[in-house]
């Protein structure tokens, strides 16, 4: 099972383009296992007020035209994908006005906030201002029941 | 085991499209032969003017569907500067070219309708006016024109300018306005700033009789900038100069016809009350029929006091002139954000014998209100029903509002204990309890003043509505609508503003406790800091105003169905929920061992008809039993509503389906995109040698 997520986690950054060497046993990561701190979640609470709530609204409900950044609909729209891969879809699309005006950390931040907000525990280690450095954090929309030993993954 | 073998297939079929048939028995028979016909085209964003989204093709059918392959796909990630995630047209097939707008940057396209080369692309980079536009990204298309021999496709702009190409080759026609491009901020009888002015459009550009028919969209009004903003006129423009033949003021001026169902002179001041919508057109009759948005204010309306017309109004207009033939409020001084969304589809129906012209409009609040085209006049009663007033300062309460006698409601209409979700009667339990934190009642239940303890108005439909922007279909052999819609709430809380440089409007729509923020365009710059910190708490629990518990949504499913309304009777034919059961529903902890029939999931969707099947893909992503994240794309029987069979799609549908048939074959094509998937047209057709 730790054999696999690496090997997953390898061809993703080979896949981007990267011929990075990746730990050998990458973590089996996924939001529930706290992957950002709460200090980042704070500094993404006020980035997030200043580069988005004007259309995702003040709770992140969404409004007519933008859609909600919190509960079940979001979180079904991106189950089983990665952090990684909602981090590019921001960095890259928005805001809207400014598409790719905001840098890494900044972006980690704003995620870290939207994980809070859903209920994702937070941990010791922020999430990385690289969408490279988390394709292995998979956003899981219900919480794994507690693993056993090697058995298989039941996060659908 | 069960994980490897499902990583294996996520990594080799990202764009592979794997079939689901339900009846491989019959499938196998069927194969053998595909009656094909004479190329079709596919004229307008719903197939005709009418919009029926109807084509009479039966290539494709029952015993087939399951074995569509994907014939080719186009990806729009070159087009603009950046990928799409939000691909919202319907293509035009004209000669063997499909015509459609694409890519972050609203590029106009032409594909091969064969293979999905891309034959020709038109790009204009309009800078700062593009990103200030209240409608981003690729919009819903394009429209087609010809006298028969000059060809030309039309498209609006994000920063609203009508554009008409030559269809041949994408340039553009040097006869047409400036250079092939008309300023729609210009010659609008209002002064704008052609760089800032809140107004763009996502809807095509509607063209009848040699007139070209442009409405207009802005900044969602929860919370408005301010009062006075720009306002939504529709205007009717000459195809091959565009020169401008008429507006029509949606919201009008003194002397004109119904400004005096304005209070105070409000109409001198109040923006908005657009056309953001398709709309329809009846060459024959002359009228194009244009649904009306709200004026400024989407849940407050002490600026637009009065029923005000010609807010959330269909109103008929003469297609040479302009000229105001008839109209019908579908709401009286809307506070609920019911903006008609979509096109009436125009239908001929037979009704005590006789067959009348009429149209069917779906709504917001899921009525559908069938008139006499001709005339305006419902076919059956509409009667005015007492509303309740509501408790916020400065508001102006219509006392009635309009209720169709017939067809009956397609979704949930308002919201009482009968409606919250009861999978287990614990789930039951938790939703009262969340439900005495807020007002409730039927349809038109007024907003409230937020507080604690009483956070707003749980209004269902939500204000994004049961149906929205792609309307429905309509099959002319049997008289029926088929609409998609979906059920889910909204709070609306209204609280007190005094700060004039957020929102000019002392009430605004938000939760007690969180502070005003400003509403800008979809892109229009922010102030860079925040004004005050959110004082939202989040991680604690549902916040307020936040309808969810545990995870699940508030309401029982379906979350998303589609409903056929049969026109010769006014009566609903069949309902099924549409969308395979979301993914936290599947696999919540509280629902384990229970057996909940098929949900439907929410989104806005538009169904396509064909000879025998109303086909649509599902709205977001589902993860499927093999572990592979996408969405399908469904086909009903049209005559009960019974599944014949899906086609899996990489991701949700996020443009309505057309058909064609093309050198003996049919085909289907849907645009496709959404989380973690970029914009993708995909073309589906029966298996055979290309």
């Amino acid at each position: 099972m730790r054999r696999m997520s690496g090997w997953i986690a390898g061809a993703a950054l080979l896949g981007a383009g990267g011929a990075v060497v990746t730990r050998a046993q990458a973590p089996d990561r996924h939001v529930w296992t706290g992957v950002y701190t709460k200090e980042q979640a704070e500094r993404g609470k006020t980035a997030y007020a200043e580069n988005c709530a004007a259309c995702h609204g003040e709770t992140l409900a969404g409004i007519d035209v933008a859609p909600a950044l919190v509960g079940p609909t979001f979180l079904n729209n991106w189950n089983n994908t990665s952090a990684g891969d909602l981090f590019a879809r921001i960095q890259m699309t928005m805001p809207l006005n400014a598409p790719g005006s905001l840098g890494g950390r900044k972006v980690a931040d704003i995620e870290a906030f939207m994980f809070e907000a859903n209920g994702f525990p937070a941990g010791d280690l922020p999430l990385p201002p690289n969408a490279a450095l988390m394709p292995n954090v998979r956003i899981v929309a219900q919480k794994p029941e507690p693993a056993k030993a090697d058995g298989p993954c039941k996060c659908n | 085991m069960q994980k490897l073998s499902r990583r294996t297939l996520l990594s080799g079929t990202a764009a592979a499209a794997a079939v689901i048939g339900v009846n491989p028995v019959r499938r196998a028979v069927a194969q053998d032969e595909l009656p094909g016909g004479p190329d079709t085209e596919w004229r307008h964003y719903a197939a005709d003017q009418a919009n029926t989204r109807y084509s009479p093709l039966e290539q494709i059918n029952a015993d087939n569907f399951g074995d569509l392959q994907m014939a080719w796909s186009f990806k729009t990630d070159i087009l603009g500067a950046r990928k799409e995630y939000q691909f919202e047209p319907t293509p035009l097939l004209i000669k063997g070219r499909l015509f459609l707008t694409a890519g972050s940057r609203r590029d106009c396209v032409c594909i091969d309708a064969a293979t999905g080369e891309l034959l020709w692309m038109f790009r204009k980079d309009e800078g700062q006016r593009a990103l200030n536009s209240p409608r981003q990204l690729s919009g819903h298309g394009c429209s087609y024109w010809t006298d028969g021999k000059a060809e030309r496709i039309l498209f609006v702009t994000i920063g609203y300018q009508l554009v008409s190409l030559d269809a041949d080759t994408g340039l553009p026609d040097p006869a047409f306005g400036v250079n092939g491009v008309v300023d729609l901020k210009q010659d609008f009888d209002q002064e704008l700033d052609p760089e800032t002015a809140d107004v763009g459009l996502h809807a095509t550009p509607l063209i009848a009789r040699d007139t070209v028919v442009v409405g207009a969209a802005h900044s969602a009004g929860d919370v408005p900038a301010v009062r006075k903003n720009v306002k939504g006129y529709v205007r009717g423009f000459d195809v091959r100069t565009g020169k401008r033949k008429w507006i029509f003021h949606t919201i009008p001026k003194k002397g004109e016809y119904g400004y005096d169902s304005w209070l105070n002179k409000d109409a001198d001041e109040a923006g908005n009350a657009g056309v953001w919508a398709e709309m329809s057109a009846d060459e024959e009759l002359g009228l194009v029929y244009v649904p009306v948005e709200l004026p400024t204010g989407d849940e407050m309306g002490m600026f637009r006091r009065g029923n005000a017309l010609f807010g959330e109004s269909l109103v008929a207009l003469d297609i040479e002139t302009g000229q105001r033939r008839w109209h019908y409020q579908l709401v009286h001084h809307g506070l609920w954000d019911r903006d008609i969304p979509c096109a009436p589809i125009l239908c001929d129906i037979p009704v005590d014998g006789r067959t009348v012209k009429a149209l069917a409009q779906p709504t917001k609040q899921c009525f559908l209100f069938v008139l006499d085209r001709t005339t305006g006049q419902p076919i059956w009663p509409i009667v005015e029903r007492p509303v309740e007033k509501g408790d916020v300062p400065g508001e102006w309460y219509a006392k009635t509002q309009p209720f169709p006698t017939k067809p009956p409601a397609y979704d949930v209409q308002g919201i009482g204990i009968d409606d919250l979700i009861d999978f287990t009667p614990e789930l039951r339990a938790k939703a009262v309890e969340m439900v005495k934190q807020y007002k409730i009642g039927p349809l038109y239940t007024p907003p409230t003043v937020s507080k604690p303890g009483r956070w707003g108005t749980i209004s269902v439909p939500g204000i994004q509505g049961g149906t929205n922007w792609p309307g429905g279909c309509y099959d002319p052999e049997s008289h029926t609508v088929f609409v998609y819609s979906k059920t889910q709430p909204s709070v609306i809380g209204i609280i007190p503003n005094d700060d004039t440089s957020v929102s000019e409007f002392p009430q605004v729509h938000g939760i007690a406790g969180a502070d005003v923020k400003p509403q800008t365009a979809m892109g229009a710059p922010g102030s860079g800091e925040p004004r005050r910190p959110p004082a939202m708490r989040p991680g604690s629990g549902p916040p307020p105003g936040f309808l969810v518990m545990d995870g699940l949504p508030l309401l029982k499913p379906p979350y998303g169905r589609i409903t056929a309304i049969d026109l010769s009777k006014g009566d609903l034919k069949w309902q099924v929920a549409h969308g395979e059961t979301p993914d936290n529903v599947r696999n919540h902890p509280a629902l384990r061992g229970l057996k909940i029939p098929r949900t439907g999931r929410a989104g806005n969707l538009g169904p396509l008809c064909t000879k025998t099947l109303v086909i649509c893909g599902e709205a977001g992503f589902y993860t499927n039993e093999y572990g592979i994240r996408g969405a399908m794309l469904r086909a009903y029987d049209k005559g009960t509503g019974e599944e014949r069979g899906a086609v899996y799609m990489p991701a949700p549908q996020s443009g309505s389906p057309m058909t064609y048939m093309l050198n003996n074959r049919q085909y289907i094509v849907v645009a496709v995109g959404g989380g973690n998937y970029s914009a993708e047209l995909i073309a589906f057709r029966l298996p055979g040698v290309a």
